[in-house]
């Protein structure tokens, strides 16, 4: 392969991977903007979705569509729940315990995921096993471009509810400001509620896009919270847009050091550059500085 | 009668003299000391397993880092999820100091705190001048950084198979479990007693000031940077010594340990004991690392998982229904009897009348 | 960003303030637009104006929690020599000898009185970190020594009974005190107060303007305060500035700004504006 063909297949390989992240750092954007948390959970909660998947796919042999249909009505399930039992309760919590909710969700889906559902490794097959198509000499897999067409739809999706119809400006208001748009009749209770089964959702098929490259484990999405995390501050907090951006950021370039500069602190050297930019922009690619007021 | 008044007074004297001491924090914290130097004894003469001594030496080397993250979140409201990495990299660097360099325990001590503490200082100077949860995913990435150097860097972390590690020598004597034990013990007391002065002292203070009215904090002159960087410094150092001790103790370390699980049950301990309590730390510790051990493993047997599921649903009841943490348990108790006592009397008055 | 710190600044000896041609606008709104005030040492100054007038806009201009767009804003330290604050860190301002209160109380509730009033004198603690864990003797005696001068600020406000009681759950009247009290510790210049009768009665209000001489008197002070209460600001003020939308409309005694016309527009339909009768 040459340079260029070389280039081409890690911008095409990006694409796919910041579908991936983009798709968890929606989920965690949607929970900043309308319960006001960081959402540590989005991975941990793909994770036992994603497990869920995998044991009925890999273990009882059922057809993947159908465990991806599980996972992912079991993921709107976990997504209300979570809300209705955890997140309602805490309007009165402590600000700074509030941030805790989702960490101690985290702990508690890691620890579920063995307990339901076992520690043998397990692993979740490609929607389309086999088949590359070539473009100017880089080739991507069948699969690949499915799951990047994947994200774009999904992501067209959410844009469009969120800019369009009448669900959308019920978040976009509740995301600036809850108690007014309370005020204003906008039901926020089902906002959130509905925020947090989007969230789950969005979660969980980043973990099925992720599993089939890496086996099945509690660890499966780690770097993708991580990273998903990391395209919402760089891409700032106060847009919808901005960690989608950033996803594909993040995604392009550790790819890119991956291959160009070590193919071990690829990604270190990512969250290391991004640290720094932080510092000279705190609020991110798109975000607008807010000025305290005392 | 003269005689009997100065005889009263003097008792009286002595009863403050008493009461001061009872009174005095530091005396409790020696007490307090004692009991926990208790364990190795009892175990020693059969009453406890000797198991518990691996258990609670665990509890007080997590209660260190505790506290250090008790100051950080429970005063400038900032949560540090780098915390196993600090540790981790404390435990290696002591480690390969005390195994292939061979010095002595006070020198890996140090160097590894320095090492810790510099990081943790540079790290702070970039993130904590933005407001916010950036520390959170700051940190977060830095103990990416840092898992990924313990799994890669296997001259000083022996990679995956492991780094192996003895007891300490301290002042020429070789150190087995149990005077580790006793070494834990007095490190933490001494660690309780540094945080209670700090606290109690101008630096506490501004800390509460900058906690409840940044404002004000400013208007008094309270560098908010400064302090934010010196309440991390402090984080770090104790999740240094906490993992300098764990090396020791434990004697053995791999990357796997040093995990965000691991960074999340202590923060799990730091809220059930409740914000801005020593001792709460202490015990949401004994909570989070001995009960899965000596509670739920003998009632459930060895359920994967069931540790996780349990800390997370202790921290996660306790943010929702008791969010003042174990810290307030005494108050309540008192409460709880004085309303008892109330119902008695109110009943027995009613029979009475009856 | 401290940009010309080193420059030598001159200002009239009878001077504790000089703010020139002081602006800021948040979002194209002009809150203060080229403003400028003279304060005379130990006299007691007021700012007036309607609501949203950016009293409290300036006043955070001036203590640096804002950094103005234009202007200079001169002080003459307790040192004595002539500083402009513009550009200065928030939190060195009161080491040059100036303080403020807060519109709403901005006390800690978990402290005691005492240790709100110690929180005054946290410039004034020259032992270091390692000092205070270890209890070391500095740390001690400046401990003690500021206790007691602390508490003796409670007692010049009246209520050292309290000392050891909880902010938190303490009356509006009492924190008012205590957040006064803090500004003493520092041994200050000049004493910004923002509102310091707000959410008083009128007995308090009566005895806030005693407090306010006393404190100019025993601390040989200057003192510019923000008000409603016109009768507060009539009584205890002996000079004032009126502005409204962030302009510059009157300066002068409590007289002459009662009878100012423009004072009296700005202010027309608010029916406070009858003090000093």
């Amino acid at each position: 392969m040459n340079g260029f063909a070389i280039l081409l297949q890690i911008i095409l390989r990006s694409l796919e991977t910041g579908g991936i992240y983009a798709l968890a750092s929606l989920g965690i954007i949607i929970i900043f903007r309308t319960s006001r948390i960081s959402h540590f959970a989005q991975g941990a909660m793909g994770m036992f979705n994603t497990y869920v998947a995998a044991v009925l796919v890999d273990r009882m042999g059922l057809p993947l569509g159908i465990g991806v249909i599980v996972a992912v009505c079991l993921a709107v399930f976990i997504g209300f729940l979570v809300d209705f039992l955890v997140i309602r309760r805490a309007k009165n919590a402590i600000p700074v315990t509030k941030q805790i909710l989702t960490l101690g969700l985290v702990t508690i889906f890691v620890g579920l995921a063995p307990m339901v559902c076992g520690v043998d490794p397990l692993s979740l097959p490609k929607f389309i096993p086999t088949g590359n198509i070539s473009v100017a000499g880089a080739s991507l897999s069948y699969n690949g471009l499915l799951n990047i067409l994947i994200g774009i739809i999904i992501m067209l999706v959410l844009f469009y509810t969120l800019l369009k119809t009448k669900l959308g400006i019920a978040i976009r208001t509740t995301a600036s400001n809850e108690p007014v748009a309370r005020l204003m009749g906008v039901p926020t209770r089902n906002v959130t509620l509905f925020a947090w089964a989007v969230a789950a959702v969005l979660g969980c098929l980043a973990g099925i896009m992720q599993a089939p490259s890496t086996s099945v484990t509690t660890g499966v999405l780690d770097t993708v919270q991580i990273n998903a995390l990391i395209a919402c501050v760089l891409g700032g907090f106060q847009t919808f847009y901005g960690p989608v951006i950033g996803s594909y950021i993040i995604a392009l370039s550790s790819n890119l050091l991956n291959y160009y500069v070590s193919s071990v602190w690829g990604n270190q050297l990512v969250y290391l550059c991004i640290l720094i930019f932080v510092v000279f922009r705190p609020q991110g690619i798109v975000g607008k500085k807010v000025v305290k007021k005392v | 009668m003269n005689n009997n008044t100065s005889l009263k007074s003097s008792s009286r004297e002595k009863d403050n003299i008493l009461l001061r001491i009872y009174r005095n924090p530091y005396f409790r914290y020696i007490i307090f000391g004692a009991i926990l130097a208790l364990i190795p004894i009892a175990s020693g003469m059969n009453i406890l397993p000797s198991s518990y001594i691996t258990i609670m030496g665990s509890v007080m080397i997590y209660s260190i880092v505790g506290i250090g993250l008790n100051l950080l979140l429970g005063y400038s409201g900032l949560i540090s999820l780098g915390t196993a990495g600090f540790m981790g990299l404390a435990a290696y660097v002591t480690g390969y100091l005390s195994v292939n360099v061979n010095a002595p325990f006070i020198v890996a001590l140090a160097v590894s705190i320095f090492v810790v503490v510099l990081i943790g200082v540079i790290v702070g100077f970039v993130s904590l001048r933005v407001a916010g949860i950036y520390l959170a995913i700051a940190t977060l990435c830095v103990s990416e950084i840092l898992r990924k150097t313990f799994e890669e860097l296997e001259w000083l972390t022996n990679g995956f198979s492991g780094l192996n590690a003895s007891f300490p020598r301290l002042f020429g004597i070789q150190l087995n479990r149990k005077s580790t034990y006793f070494l834990i013990v007095v490190v933490l007391i001494l660690v309780m007693m540094l945080t209670h002065n700090l606290v109690k002292g101008q630096m506490g203070r501004a800390l509460h000031a900058m906690r409840e009215s940044e404002v004000a904090a400013q208007a008094m002159g309270v560098n908010l940077l400064k302090y934010r960087l010196v309440v991390f410094a402090i984080a770090t150092a104790y999740a240094a010594i906490g993992g300098a001790l764990y090396i020791f103790f434990i004697r053995f370390s791999i990357p796997g340990t040093w995990t965000m699980a691991l960074s999340l049950n202590i923060l799990g301990a730091v809220v059930i004991g409740g914000l801005r309590s020593i001792y709460g730390t202490v015990i949401g510790c004994f909570v989070i690392f001995a009960i899965p051990d000596i509670v739920l493993k003998p009632l459930f047997g060895d359920v994967n998982g069931l540790q996780y599921v349990f800390s997370g649903l202790v921290v996660i009841l306790v943010i929702l229904f008791y969010p003042a943490g174990v810290k307030n348990m005494r108050e309540d108790f008192f409460r709880l009897c004085r309303f008892l006592k109330k119902k008695i009397n109110e009943r027995k008055g009613k029979g009475e009348i009856q | 960003m401290p940009k010309n710190n080193s420059e030598k600044y001159t200002m009239d000896e009878s001077l504790s303030l000089k703010i020139t041609d002081l602006s800021i606008n948040f979002g194209g709104l002009k809150a203060v637009d080229g403003l400028s005030i003279d304060v005379k040492k130990n006299e007691i100054f007021g700012l007036i104006g309607p609501n949203g007038a950016g009293k409290t806009t300036a006043f955070n201009c001036i203590t640096q929690f804002y950094h103005p767009d234009r202007g200079e804003v001169l002080f003459r330290t307790k040192q004595g020599n002539v500083v402009n604050l513009v550009g200065r860190n928030t939190h060195d301002i009161i080491k040059l000898g100036l303080v403020r209160t807060f519109q709403n109380v901005e006390v800690i509730k978990e402290l005691s009185l005492l240790e709100n009033v110690l929180l005054g004198a946290h410039i004034d603690f020259k032992a270091t970190i390692f000092e205070q864990a270890l209890c070391l003797p500095r740390a001690r005696r400046e401990e003690r020594e500021l206790r007691e001068k602390a508490a003796e600020g409670l007692r010049f406000m009246g209520i050292e009974a309290l000392k050891d009681a909880k902010a938190g759950g303490q009356p509006y009247g009492v924190l008012k005190k205590v957040e006064t009290a803090r500004t003493l510790m520092c041994e200050p210049s000049l004493i910004i107060l923002d509102e310091p009768a707000a959410g008083l009665n009128d007995s308090e209000t009566a005895e806030l303007t005693e407090i306010i001489r006393n404190i100019r008197d025993a601390y040989d002070c200057t003192i510019l305060l923000v008000e409603h209460d016109m009768h507060l600001v009539m009584n205890v003020c002996e000079r004032i500035c009126a502005i409204s939308f962030g302009e510059f409309l009157a300066c002068g005694t409590p007289e002459e700004i009662q009878a100012n016309a423009l004072v009296q527009e700005a202010y027309l339909g608010e029916k406070e504006f009858k003090g000093g009768e």
